[in-house]
C-alpha cells in the first residue's frame, strides 16, 4: 500500500508539472499564432527549415510594426511527425495558448490526425507542406498553401513529352510514405493521359539506401526517362546509383515537389544534371520578393532556404495578411473568412490565393537542373 | 476551479486517453512475459485490431462495442494461427520470430488496398470516451488481480519458473502458452481499436519495430513483478515526453537513458524503488 | 541482367554479412542480443565522415579511425550496460532491453550532434570507375566493399580459429565457468569481444555510408533489422553462418526485386526469416544446440 501512495504522490508531482504552464498565461493583446512542426526525429529535416521560415517572417512582420499595431507572437511546438503528438500539440495551442490560427503540421499524416481537432474547435489551420489529397476535405477551417502533386506533375509530364518526345518511361516510388505514394498516383494518371508507355514500376521503402536491384532492371528496359516519386535524399541516391550502374546521362529523371531541395545537388552532384523537376518555387526565381527572401534567410541561418522554408515563410505572411484584414486579435471566424477572401497576395513563391475548396491556387513551374541549379525549363 | 479543470481536460484529454491505451498495451505484453514468453509482436496485433475496428466503423457503421470486439477477436485469431508454430520457440528465438511476424504484418498493411496502403485510413470517427477506457482498465485490473490468486495464475507462474518441471507436474504447457499468447494479442488488438477511434487516423508505420520496442519498454521500465509495473512504466513513458517538451531535440536521450539506467541498476523495474529506498534507509539508520 | 543482379546482391550481402558478424559474435560469446549494434554502425559512419571532412584525410585512414572509435564505443557499451548485468546474472531479456535504451539514447545524441538530415561522403572519395568483368559491370566501390568485408571476415575467422586468443574466446563461448577454471581471464575475453564487435559494426557502418551515400542518425534501425535476419538465417552465434546468411539475404532481396516485385521485398525477407525460425531455429546451416538459448 505504501508503494501505491509513493506512486500517487509521484503522479501528482507530474500532473503539477503539466499544469504549471496553464497558470502562467500572459494577458496581452498580442496576436498569437500557433506553429506545429516536426522539430525532432527523422521528420525534423523538413520541420526545421519550416520553423526558420516562419520565424523569419515573424521578425519581418514585427519589424514593420506588427499586425494592426499588435505584436505577432509565435507559439512554436514540436509535433515530432507523430499523429498523437500532432493532436496533443494542436490541443495545447488551441485550448491552452488560445492561438488565433495554426500553421502546420509538417506531415500529411499528422494533419489527418490533428486537423479535425482544430476544425471542431473552429480554429483556422494553414498547412504549408501537406500535399496528400483529402487534407482540406477535413473541414471548412482547414487551408493549405502547398500546391499538391496533382497541380504540378501533369504539367511536368506534358512539358517533357512535348519538348523531348518522351515515349516510354520507368517509374520508381516510395510505397510506404503518403507523400511519395500519392505523387505516384498522380504520375500514373498523367502518364496514361499523355499516352506514355510505362515499362516497369518499381518501389522502395523509407530508409532504403540500395536501389541497384531496381535500377539494374530498369537499365535493361532502356526507358526514355525515369519518373521518380521520392524525397530529395532518396532521389539523389537513386540518381547516383543509376549513373554508377551505367544508365546513360541521356536518360533524365523526372520528379515533383520532393526533388525541390538543394540536398539533391549536395548528394547527387553531377548525377542530377538534366533532371526535370516540378514545383511551386525555385531558389533561382528572380522575382524581388523571392530574392529578398533568399537573401534574408541565408543571412539569418547561414544556409540557403529550401521549398519547405519558402512555403512556411509565405504561409505565415498569408496568415498575417488575413489577420490584418480581419482586424482582430481574437475572432477566429473573421480570420477564416479573411483567408478565404484573400486576394492579391504575392510572396516568395509568387502570386497566391485560395481556391473555394481552400486548396492552393498557384501555377506549377517546370525546372531543369543545369550546372547544379534549378533553372526554369524553357527550350 | 471547474473552469480550470475544463481547460485542462480540453488540452490534455488525448494524453489521458493515451495513458489508458498504453496501459492496456503494457498489460498485453505483461501477460506473456509473466508466463516467461518474450513476444514483441504486440504492435502488429494492435495494428490488426486498429484496422479491423476502424474499417468496420467506417464501412459498415456497426456499433462501437461490436467493432472493438471484432478488432480484438481478429488480433486473437491471428495470434492463435501463428502461436502454434511460433510458441515452440523459446527465449530470444521467440522474440525474433515475433519481431519478424510484426514486420510482415506491417508490409501487409502497406500493400493492401483496403488498409489504404501508405496513406493509411483517415477520417475515422472519434468514438472512444473516457469511461470506456476507465471501464476497460478497471476490468483488466480486476482480471489480473483475480488471476494472480487463481489456479491458472499459479500454473502460469510455474511455467515461467521452470517449464520442464511444470510439464512433469502434468501441466499442459503448450495449451497455456497459447492461451496467454492469444490473450495478449486480444488485449493489444483492443488497445489498437481504442486508439484508432480517438486519433482520426492510422497508418502502417505506427505498428512497426519502433512501437513494438516501446511496448516492451513499458513493461520492463515498470517491472514485471506485478501487473502494476507495466501500468506504471507505460504511464511514465507516456508522460515523460510531455514533461520534457522543453528539452526539444534531446528528449529522446532522456527517455533512452532512463530505460537503460533502470534495466542496469533496477533489474526489477521501478516497482522496486520503494524497496531499494527502504533498504537504504535501514542501512543508513543502523550505524 | 541476372549476372548483374547477382553482382549487386553479393555487394549488398557482403555489407549485411559484415554487420551481422559482429552481431552474431556477441551472441556466440555473451549470449546477448546486442540491439545497439545498429547505433554503433551509425556512429562508425559519422566518425569516418567527421574524419574526412574535418581532418581532410582519405577514406582509408578515416575508416581506420572510425573502426577504432566504434571499438571504443563497443567497449563502453559493454562496460556500462552489459558487464553490470553479467555480474548480476540477469536473464537474457535484460541486456537486450538495456541495449534498446542505449540505441534510443545514441540515436537522439547523434541527432543532437549532427542534425537529422542525411549526409554523405564527399563525391569521388572512392574514384568512380566501372569495370567490365565478363557479363558483370562492377564499380570500384563495389569491389572495395566486397574486398574490405571479405578481408575483415577472414581476419576474424583466423583470429577465432588459429590463435590462442581465438581458442580462449571459443572456450568462453562454450562455457564461461569451465574457461575460468582453465585459467582464462573471462572478463578480458568479454572486453575483447566487445571491441571486435564494435569495430566490425563501425566498419559495416562506414561501408554502408560509402555504398549508399546516406549517413543519418536513423540509418541504424533498417540495418539492424537486416542484421537480425541474417543472423537467424545463418544460425545464432555462428560467424560462418552469418557470412553465408548475409550474402544469401542480399541475393534474396535483389532477386525478389528483379523477378517478383519490389513491393514484396521486405515481406519476402521477413517471411523467410519467420519460416526459418519456425522450421529450423538453429539456422540454415547450424547444428541443433544441446543447450537452450
Amino acid at each position: 500500500m505504501t508503494r501505491l501512495v509513493a506512486w500517487f504522490s509521484a503522479a501528482a508531482v507530474a500532473a503539477a508539472a503539466l499544469v504549471g504552464p496553464l497558470a502562467a498565461r500572459p494577458a496581452a493583446a498580442d496576436v498569437k499564432v500557433g506553429i506545429a512542426f516536426a522539430l525532432s526525429g527523422p521528420i525534423a529535416v523538413y520541420g526545421t527549415p519550416q520553423r526558420n521560415g516562419v520565424q523569419l517572417a515573424a521578425r519581418e512582420i514585427n519589424a514593420r510594426g506588427g499586425i494592426n499595431g499588435e505584436k505577432l507572437v509565435l507559439v512554436i511546438e514540436d509535433e515530432q511527425g507523430k499523429k498523437e503528438e500532432g493532436i496533443n500539440v494542436f490541443k495545447k495551442l488551441i485550448f491552452q495558448d488560445k492561438v488565433l490560427a495554426i500553421v502546420g503540421p509538417t506531415l500529411s499524416n499528422s494533419a489527418f490526425a490533428a486537423d479535425p481537432i482544430a476544425n471542431a474547435a473552429k480554429v483556422p489551420v494553414l498547412g504549408v507542406s501537406n500535399t496528400a489529397s483529402g487534407i482540406t476535405d477535413i473541414g471548412p477551417y482547414i487551408f493549405r498553401n502547398s500546391i499538391t502533386e496533382a497541380d504540378i506533375l501533369p504539367v511536368v509530364i506534358r512539358t517533357v513529352k512535348e519538348k523531348r518526345g518522351m515515349k516510354k518511361v520507368a517509374v520508381m516510388y516510395g510505397n510506404d510514405d503518403a507523400f511519395t505514394k500519392s505523387g505516384y498516383e498522380v504520375f500514373r494518371q498523367a502518364l496514361a493521359d499523355n499516352k506514355i508507355e510505362v515499362l516497369t514500376t518499381e518501389t522502395f521503402a523509407k530508409g532504403d539506401v540500395d536501389f541497384s536491384a531496381q535500377l539494374t532492371k530498369i537499365r535493361s528496359l532502356e526507358p526514355d526517362a525515369i519518373v521518380v516519386s521520392a524525397l530529395a535524399e532518396e532521389a539523389a541516391n537513386i540518381m547516383l546509383q543509376a549513373r554508377q550502374l551505367g544508365i546513360p546521362d541521356s536518360v533524365p529523371f523526372i520528379g515533383g515537389n520532393g526533388f525541390n531541395n538543394p540536398k539533391l545537388f549536395e548528394i547527387a552532384g553531377k548525377a542530377a544534371e538534366g533532371t526535370f523537376v516540378g514545383g511551386p518555387w525555385s531558389i533561382e526565381d528572380r522575382s524581388p520578393k523571392n530574392v529578398a527572401f533568399v537573401k534574408a534567410y541565408t543571412e539569418a541561418y547561414g544556409q540557403p532556404p529550401d521549398q519547405f522554408a519558402a512555403q512556411a515563410y509565405d504561409g505565415l505572411h498569408i496568415v498575417a495578411a488575413a489577420i490584418e484584414r480581419a482586424r482582430t486579435t481574437s475572432d477566429r471566424e473573421k480570420v477564416r473568412e479573411a483567408l478565404l477572401n484573400l486576394k492579391g497576395f504575392v510572396g516568395a513563391t509568387g502570386p497566391f490565393e485560395f481556391k473555394p475548396n481552400r486548396d492552393a491556387k498557384q501555377d506549377g513551374k517546370v525546372f531543369i537542373v543545369k550546372g547544379g541549379k534549378f533553372t526554369l525549363f524553357t527550350d | 476551479m471547474v473552469e480550470w479543470l475544463a481547460a485542462f481536460w480540453q488540452t490534455y484529454n488525448t494524453l489521458v486517453y493515451l495513458l489508458f491505451t498504453h496501459a492496456i498495451l503494457a498489460l498485453s505484453i505483461y501477460i506473456t512475459l509473466n508466463t516467461g514468453l518474450l513476444s514483441v509482436g504486440n504492435a502488429a496485433f494492435a495494428g490488426i485490431g486498429a484496422y479491423t475496428s476502424a474499417l468496420l466503423t467506417m464501412k459498415l457503421d456497426l456499433p462501437f462495442p461490436v467493432c472493438l470486439a471484432a478488432g480484438s477477436a481478429a488480433a486473437g485469431l491471428v495470434g492463435l494461427a501463428i502461436g502454434l508454430p511460433v510458441l515452440r520457440l523459446s527465449g530470444v528465438y521467440l522474440a525474433l520470430a515475433t519481431l519478424a511476424f510484426g514486420e510482415v504484418i506491417r508490409v501487409v498493411f502497406l500493400n493492401l488496398e483496403v488498409t489504404g496502403g501508405a496513406m493509411g485510413l483517415n477520417g475515422i470517427p472519434p468514438k472512444t470516451e473516457l469511461w470506456h477506457l476507465v471501464l476497460a482498465c478497471a476490468a483488466l485490473i480486476y482480471f489480473f488481480e483475480r488471476l494472480r490468486r487463481s489456479r491458472l495464475g499459479r500454473t502460469l507462474d510455474a511455467i515461467r519458473e521452470d517449464e520442464v518441471a511444470a510439464r512433469v507436474m502434468g501441466i499442459d504447457v503448450v495449451y497455456h502458452k497459447n492461451l496467454v499468447f492469444v490473450l495478449g494479442a486480444m488485449l493489444a488488438g483492443l488497445a489498437g481499436g481504442f486508439n484508432a477511434h480517438f486519433t482520426f487516423f492510422i497508418s502502417p508505420r505506427e505498428y512497426g519495430f519502433g512501437p513494438a520496442v516501446d511496448i516492451l519498454a513499458f513493461a520492463v521500465l515498470g517491472g514485471t513483478g506485478s501487473y502494476w509495473g507495466p501500468i506504471l512504466g507505460s504511464t511514465i513513458l507516456t508522460l515523460l515526453p510531455e514533461l520534457l517538451r522543453f528539452l526539444a531535440d534531446f528528449r529522446g536521450m532522456v527517455t533512452g537513458l532512463v530505460l537503460f539506467l533502470v534495466i542496469v541498476y533496477l533489474p526489477n523495474g521501478l516497482l522496486e524503488v520503494p524497496d531499494v529506498v527502504r533498504r537504504m534507509l535501514r542501512r543508513g539508520a543502523k550505524p | 541482367m541476372l549476372a548483374q543482379q547477382l553482382a549487386n546482391g553479393i555487394a549488398l550481402g557482403s555489407v549485411y554479412a559484415l554487420f551481422a558478424l559482429g552481431f552474431t559474435l556477441v551472441f556466440g560469446v555473451l549470449e546477448v542480443i546486442n540491439l545497439s549494434q545498429g547505433a554503433i554502425a551509425m556512429f562508425g559512419a559519422f566518425f569516418a565522415l567527421a574524419a574526412v571532412t574535418a581532418l581532410g584525410i582519405g577514406i582509408y585512414p578515416a575508416m581506420a579511425l572510425a573502426v577504432a572509435g566504434a571499438a571504443i564505443l563497443g567497449v563502453l557499451i559493454d562496460r556500462l550496460a552489459l558487464a553490470p548485468l553479467r555480474a548480476r546474472k540477469a536473464p537474457h531479456l535484460a541486456p537486450m532491453i538495456a541495449t534498446i535504451g542505449l540505441t534510443i539514447f545514441l540515436t537522439s545524441l547523434a541527432q543532437g550532434l549532427f542534425g537529422a538530415q542525411v549526409s554523405r561522403f564527399p563525391i569521388g572519395l572512392v574514384p568512380i570507375r566501372i569495370f567490365e568483368v565478363g557479363p558483370f559491370q562492377v564499380t570500384q566501390l563495389q569491389l572495395v566493399i566486397v574486398a574490405i568485408a571479405a578481408a575483415l571476415m577472414v581476419a576474424l575467422l583466423l583470429l577465432l580459429g588459429r590463435t590462442r586468443l581465438g581458442t580462449a574466446v571459443r572456450a568462453v563461448a562454450e562455457s564461461p565457468r569451465a574457461a575460468a577454471l582453465l585459467g582464462i581471464d573471462v572478463e578480458r575475453i568479454y572486453l575483447l569481444t566487445a571491441a571486435v564487435t564494435g569495430a566490425l559494426g563501425g566498419a559495416a557502418g562506414v561501408l554502408i555510408g560509402l555504398s549508399f551515400n546516406a549517413i543519418s542518425p536513423f540509418m541504424g534501425e533498417p540495418i539492424l533489422l537486416k542484421g537480425i535476419a541474417v543472423v537467424i538465417l545463418g544460425g545464432m552465434g555462428d560467424p560462418k553462418g552469418a557470412m553465408v546468411g548475409g550474402v544469401l539475404l542480399g541475393l534474396v532481396e535483389v532477386l525478389s526485386v528483379a523477378y517478383l516485385s519490389s513491393d514484396l521485398r521486405d515481406a519476402i525477407a521477413f517471411g523467410l526469416l519467420f519460416l526459418i525460425l519456425v522450421v529450423r531455429p538453429q539456422g540454415l546451416f547450424g547444428r541443433r544446440q544441446a543447450r537452450k538459448a
